[in-house]
């Protein structure tokens, strides 16, 4: 049975020398939540998780699993299991060796493990090559192991790190799903490292999006996709990324490349902002902001059309029912009010 | 295919096997006559010009082996010694080796460097001192002073060996393991270590093989109770007169264990000198 699984992060800060890895991160994770730790490379999220496996030490602030201070505790005394990007697989065991191995160092009694190992094993579809060596898999099967590996001990809290980043695109696709299904029948709370923001969006209960050491959103998928707390989360967010404009605001209406576009920022003082507005909420018309198409993407199931807009590139999602655009044709760019989306330009903040 | 191609390839085969030829006789001949030479009789040693044909002859080994210059205490004074000094070295330099490859402790450049550094200090240089350390705490001539000597170069040469081997291997292997509730040392046991096997082989077969060899330190340490093989054959030139044949079946028989170490290791030798060459070449 498994414990709840609450982790909470209390001001932790990591330092590498004189460079701040981690500048106080607080955060909470329920029971059973599947939780991603988003971010471009050396943002801190790594860190974060290692800190969580008692892997790397602290500088500051506190670990807490299930309201215990762990921040001392050494790793195997935490009841957590790891996946590595790597997978880390001992190389010199076979599949079966490579599950029972957690069991065995708490000295688990063989019939036991035969049956733990057995029932991990199946369910990540790999009971059919227990007596194989690690370098006799492909990748996919070696990334099972390595997950059968983690849930054999039904540990509290299961710690992914990117360990889809090396399956093939097809693959990976289709392990997130698995994945998930997985972490769901288990009902373990897993904290799940990513650079890749869709494989957050589709898999994460909730998240949180990392920059530069700091935890800058933390909110479900969809309440950050929606509401990104500044332009830097905006960019990060969203495939193709949200379009950023430079406008000026004056009376509930926004500036752009001399066109007024209304808003719902009623009130407002005048200032410069930077203008936010996702792809697909763009629309492509006769009047409005004026536009120069650039070229055009088919996807198949939409076209993404390249745009620009004085100095800056804008990409707008359409049906592919639309009528045909050509390249270099002047167009008007709308959006609804309540789709765009008002960053200060001096902080980035979102308002 | 050219014909011309074809014959240069097969000029370029010849020329490579002439050189490989050259190579082999060069680095077998003293082997070789040390053996034809063991076979002679003292008489045909010094014949000259040197006779190719002889009648040859078991007496010289007879005579080293079970006569009265038998050199048979001198080969387990040798067996002693050099299994003593590889145990040794091994059962300190696993551990050094893993601590100074992964942990993180206070002067640890320091200590690696002060490591190599041992390695280049010329043996010679250290006879005297050696000899005075050895006499002042009654050692001298003894296993005990003897093996100690060899820990001295063999132990930071076992080391170094070892550290790469340690090195090949992933942080996060030893960190699964850690978060697999296993603990340094059984990380050490279970994950490392059946990794690092080849590495210990041919580390131990190179420590074994470098004592086995070592004749400075014996000649000058050593004395009528531990007088290594290597020193015994030394005792067959005098002043009077050099027993050349018996000397050369000592040598052969001195070898004979070196050699079937070499033959049965081979592979493990190869790989082990060549680690670090190839990205993972050397390990398993």
């Amino acid at each position: 049975m498994n414990p709840p699984g609450n982790v909470r992060l209390e001001g932790v800060v990591k330092q590498h020398g004189a460079f701040t890895a981690l500048h106080g991160i607080d955060l909470e994770i329920q029971p059973g939540e599947f939780f991603a730790l988003l971010g471009p490379s050396g943002s801190g999220k790594t860190t974060t998780l290692r800190i969580l496996a008692g892997l790397e030490p602290v500088n500051g602030g506190r670990v807490l699993l299930d309201g215990v201070d762990v921040t001392d505790a050494q790793p195997g005394e935490r009841d957590v299991a790891m996946v590595f990007q790597s997978y880390a697989l001992y190389p010199h065991m076979t599949v079966a060796e490579n599950i029972a191995f957690p069991l065995k160092m708490v000295r688990t009694p063989a019939a036991e493990i035969e049956r733990a190992v057995n029932e991990a094993a199946a369910k990540v579809d790999i009971a059919h090559l227990l007596a194989r060596r690690p370098g006799q898999l492909s990748g996919g099967q070696q990334q099972r192991c390595a997950l059968a590996r983690a849930i054999v001990r039904k540990p509290r809290l299961f710690l992914l790190d990117e360990p889809l980043s090396n399956l093939d695109a097809k693959l990976r696709v289709e392990t997130r799903a698995e994945l998930r299904r997985l972490q769901r029948s288990l009902g373990v709370t897993a904290v799940y490292v990513t650079h890749d923001q869709e494989e957050a969006m589709t898999m994460a209960d909730r998240m949180a999006v990392f920059m530069e050491g700091r935890i800058i959103q933390v909110g479900t998928p969809k309440s950050i996709y929606l509401q990104p707390a500044n332009v830097a989360v905006a960019a990060f967010i969203g495939t193709p990324p949200m379009n950023l404009l430079p406008a000026q605001l004056r009376d509930g209406t926004a500036v752009v490349a001399g066109a007024s576009v209304p808003l719902r920022h009623e009130g407002a003082e005048a200032r410069d902002v930077i203008l936010g507005v996702r792809p697909g909420d763009l629309c492509i018309g006769q009047t409005g902001i004026p536009a120069i198409v650039e070229f055009v993407e088919d996807l198949g199931d939409s076209v993404i059309v390249n745009l620009q807009v004085g100095e800056q590139r804008l990409k707008a999602r359409r049906d592919p029912q639309g009528p045909p655009l050509a390249e270099g044709q002047p167009v008007g760019l709308s959006f609804a009010p309540a789709a765009a989306h008002v960053f200060d330009r001096e902080t980035g903040l979102r308002l | 295919m050219t014909a011309s191609a074809v014959a240069r390839a097969r000029a370029r085969r010849i020329a490579l096997w002439l050189v490989a030829g050259l190579l082999l006789a060069v680095w077998a001949f003293p082997v070789l006559w040390g053996l034809l030479t063991s076979f002679k009789t003292e008489r045909d040693v010094l014949a000259y010009p040197p006779v190719w044909l002889f009648e040859p002859t078991l007496n010289n080994y007879r005579e080293v082996l079970f006569g009265s210059a038998s050199i048979v205490p001198n080969l387990w004074s040798s067996l002693v010694v050099s299994t003593l000094t590889t145990a040794l070295t091994m059962l300190f330099a696993v551990p050094a080796a893993y601590a100074l490859a992964r942990l993180n402790y206070p002067g640890k450049r320091g200590s690696g460097f002060y490591v190599l550094a041992t390695q280049m200090l010329p043996p010679v240089g250290l006879i005297i001192p050696f000899y005075l350390v050895l006499q002042k705490v009654g050692l001298l001539d003894s296993y005990s002073g003897l093996t100690t000597i060899y820990l001295t170069f063999s132990l930071p040469f076992a080391i170094w060996l070892l550290v790469s081997y340690f090195e090949d291997i992933p942080y996060e292997m030893e960190e699964a393991a850690l978060l697999d509730r296993a603990g340094r040392l059984r990380t050490l046991w279970y994950v490392i270590l059946p990794q690092v096997r080849g590495g210990i082989a041919v580390t131990t077969i190179f420590v074994f093989l470098n004592a086995w060899n070592e004749f400075l330190f014996a000649v000058v340490l050593g004395g009528n109770n531990v007088r290594p093989v290597t020193v015994a054959m030394f005792n067959f030139i005098s002043v009077e007169q050099t027993q050349w044949a018996r000397l050369a079946a000592g040598a052969m028989l001195a070898m004979a264990p070196v050699i079937v170490i070499g033959l049965v290791a081979q592979r493990h030798i190869v790989k082990g000198l060549t680690v670090g060459a190839v990205k993972g070449g050397g390990r398993r």
